[in-house]
């Protein structure tokens, strides 16, 4: 497994004059995140970024900001959420007694809340988050761990690998319309691809 | 206003051009034929019905797209092209539901649907006298036939001369597509090196110009939206040829209710902007999928029909299937950039048909499919095979290799189970109508076909010089829950998709599969809906609806 990107010079947002307009304006907002938010308070904010942050390893504050917005925009939404297993809460529900369940194993297992906790000790109150092995009280006597575990995992996974900067270090062309992609067989590629040699 | 566009400059239903006024809509005092669900068969049924000069009304809950405004080059944003309300999932093995296998919206999931454009092979159609197992359709291969011949002429479908499997072996109208992706080039070698046959695919996206519209470009956001207007799909085919034959089309228009009198349908509730129209037709056709058609058909229960209309067999809802659809990822010495090109290029129906020897029946296609980061990345991190999550410093050293990944895609028949269904739970939705309920598990022949088939995908990744890395756990389309069958007792439509109960009410699409086969099935879906046409055009010249 690569430890660092095979590519590192390139830069996917510098063919952005190419797209259409509507994409261009989706990405667009990607880089220039707010940071309000309509259904996150400031402290559970902080505590879903601190997690995003371990989730998808990486520390940059524009990349976890736009995640943190993302996930807001999400549970702002009164968009459905396509599917909900019997027996597990509404997305909000599932959220916020989820936030606050970080906290508590935090504090019943570390003696402090998440966000303030040791990088080590964060990874250890996820893994405990992601098999279940949490105390059924407080938060999780109200919603499975699991679960919420796989919902922020979905979510701030999804919205990670539609940043831009995401794109070019992975060395993903992306969007193409109206030029599209001439060179596609094996070996092929067009001249402002990502290139290993970075040329 | 002018408008030029040539996808909605049929349309007087889209922004800027829709008449706010609903009660001056044109079949206001009613029409022959209401038509719920602007989708695969929603589509080509309004167009034919239109073309015979029948009243036709189609009744469609999402907005009417204009690929240049509301499409983009992106998978998050595009989401949206699904059906996203809130459905409650139970079961061994719950369904994702959604943009997995939804449409909203004008065109419905041929919106965003791979374009992958298969016919089913005879024993699909006899499972049961043939393996013993599912059950029999009421129709054989040589009644669709013609049908999958129309349809595939009318939309171009591009292919190869030879297509080895099945009764139909080609040639296509159009041309096969080429070049072929790397990923897909891979597919192909492997498959070459273990004695599998494969081709590259029959496609409804075109390999060069066809009625206005531009061949491919190899842009790779089939799944996002067409924006060239390659891929066909029933938003920019059949639906502005339906308007401009003299069909309405209402969208963003949510149809709450089928309204009876005695023994017949007389027509439709539907709501817009929060206010409630009525739309009467002299036979109703419901074409809203797998899940919302049995929804309102049991929400639409009155004394007279007190488990929901043409529910007297209990079938309404039952016997769901979707295709079970494992995905292996293979990482590669090379790179093969899963982004670029259609994502579907090659597959193999070497395993289609029962063989005893593998322990269980039926069988299944795979596909060389491409990925894109956001599909790949929650994919890998949340849906695996083995229970298992993916996150932090592994899946982020797992992501940095995205380009060195090839994926191979199973469609795998999954058999009828009648505990497999759509019920109505207890929350209401926005329309105060009940969520539907979809409780989904697994049988013991499904999960030997998945296991076989996983093995196969591997020695496929293996035969490309590379490593099975991920094994993702996912299912595709969705069929049943109407089936149709000559017994009234147990099927909810007859062969043309007639319910049984009521004599002018017709249930068309995915929704009257008896089983599901193992291949993409939006071509059946036509086919079955082009044959309901002209079955009704004869019937209703003869007064017999």
């Amino acid at each position: 497994m690569a430890e660092s990107s095979h590519y590192p010079s390139y830069d996917v947002w510098a063919e952005h004059r190419e797209w259409d307009e509507h994409t261009r304006k989706i990405v667009a907002k990607r880089r220039s995140p707010d940071v309000a938010h309509r259904f996150l308070t400031p402290k559970e904010a902080v505590t879903l970024q601190t997690a995003a942050s371990l989730l998808v390893d990486d520390i940059r504050l524009d990349v976890l900001t736009y995640i943190t917005q993302h996930v807001d925009e999400t549970l702002a939404s009164p968009v459905g959420e396509d599917q909900r297993k019997v027996g597990v809460p509404e997305k909000q529900t599932l959220y916020r007694q989820g936030l606050r369940g970080l906290d508590e194993t935090s504090e019943a297992e570390h003696r402090a809340l998440f966000a303030a906790l040791p990088k080590e000790q964060q990874l250890d109150v996820l893994t405990r988050i992601e098999t279940g092995q949490v105390k059924p009280s407080g938060a999780w006597a109200q919603v499975p761990a699991k679960e919420f575990f796989k919902k922020m995992l979905h979510d701030v996974v999804s919205a990670y690998y539609s940043h831009p900067l995401i794109w070019s270090e992975i060395g993903y062309g992306g969007p193409a319309y109206p030029r599209g992609y001439i060179r596609v067989e094996k070996g092929l590629v067009d001249p402002w691809e990502a290139k290993q040699d970075g040329k | 206003m002018e408008n030029n566009d040539r996808v909605t400059h049929h349309s007087d239903h889209y922004e800027g051009h829709r008449s706010k006024q609903l009660d001056r809509r044109k079949y206001a005092d009613g029409a022959d034929v209401c038509i719920v669900g602007a989708g695969a068969a929603g589509g080509v049924l309004a167009y034919e019905l239109a073309k015979a000069g029948l009243a036709v009304v189609v009744i469609e809950a999402g907005p009417f797209w204009n690929p240049q405004t509301d499409f983009a080059s992106d998978e998050l944003s595009t989401r949206r092209l699904a059906w996203q309300d809130t459905r409650l999932v139970d079961g061994a093995h719950p369904l994702k539901l959604g943009y997995n296998n939804s449409g909203r919206g004008v065109g419905g999931g041929t919106v965003h649907f791979t374009g992958v454009f298969l016919r089913f092979h005879e024993s699909d159609f006899m499972t049961k006298s043939m393996d013993g197992v599912g059950e029999d359709w009421p129709i054989r291969y040589e009644d669709l036939e013609p049908y999958y011949d129309k349809i595939e002429r009318e939309i171009a479908v591009s292919g190869p001369d030879h297509f080895p499997w099945g009764p139909f072996n080609g040639p296509y109208p159009y041309p096969v597509r080429e070049p072929i992706s790397a990923n897909a080039q891979l597919f192909r070698e492997a498959c070459e090196k273990l004695g599998i046959d494969s081709v590259v695919a029959p496609l409804a996206i075109l390999s060069a110009p066809f009625d206005g519209r531009p061949p491919c470009i190899n842009r790779g956001f089939c799944n996002q939206g067409c924006m060239p207007n390659a891929k066909y799909s029933g938003l920019i085919h059949h639906i502005p040829k339906a308007i401009g034959l003299g069909a309405e089309v209402l969208s963003d228009c949510m149809v709450t209710q089928v309204l009876t009198d005695g023994d017949r349908v007389t027509g439709v509730l539907f709501v817009h902007d929060g206010q409630t129209y009525e739309q009467k037709a002299r036979v109703v056709i419901l074409a809203g999928f797998v899940v919302e058609t049995p929804r309102l058909l049991l929400h639409s229960a009155t004394p007279h029909f007190p488990d929901g209309l043409a529910n007297s067999s209990g079938w309404v809802g039952r016997a769901i299937m979707p295709h079970s659809s494992h995905d292996v990822y293979g990482i590669l010495q090379e790179e093969v950039r899963l982004y670029k090109g259609t994502p579907v290029l090659a597959l193999t129906q070497h395993f289609y048909e029962t063989d005893r020897e593998r322990g269980f029946a039926r069988g299944y296609t795979l596909s060389a499919h491409g990925a894109r980061p956001v599909g790949m990345a929650s994919a890998i991190a949340a849906e695996r095979a083995d229970g298992t999550m993916l996150w932090g410093s592994a899946l982020r050293q797992a992501m940095l290799d995205y380009n060195f990944y090839a994926r191979v895609t199973l469609v795998g028949e999954v058999l009828p189970h009648p505990d497999n269904r759509v019920t109505l739970a207890e929350e209401k939705d926005e329309y105060g109508m009940p969520r539907a309920k979809v409780t989904f598990s697994y049988q013991e022949n499904d999960l030997k076909l998945i296991d076989h088939a996983v093995v196969q995908m591997k020695r496929i990744i293996e035969a490309m010089g590379g490593r099975p890395a991920h094994v993702v756990s996912d299912t595709a389309h969705l069929m049943g829950g109407c089936r149709m069958g000559n017994d009234p007792r147990t099927s909810v439509v007859d062969q043309f998709g007639r319910s049984h109960d009521i004599p002018n009410l017709y249930i068309v699409g995915a929704s009257t599969f008896v089983t599901s086969g193992g291949a993409n099935p939006t071509n059946t879906v036509m086919a079955l809906a082009a044959r309901t046409a002209d079955h009704l055009i004869d019937a209703m010249r003869q007064r017999d609806v």
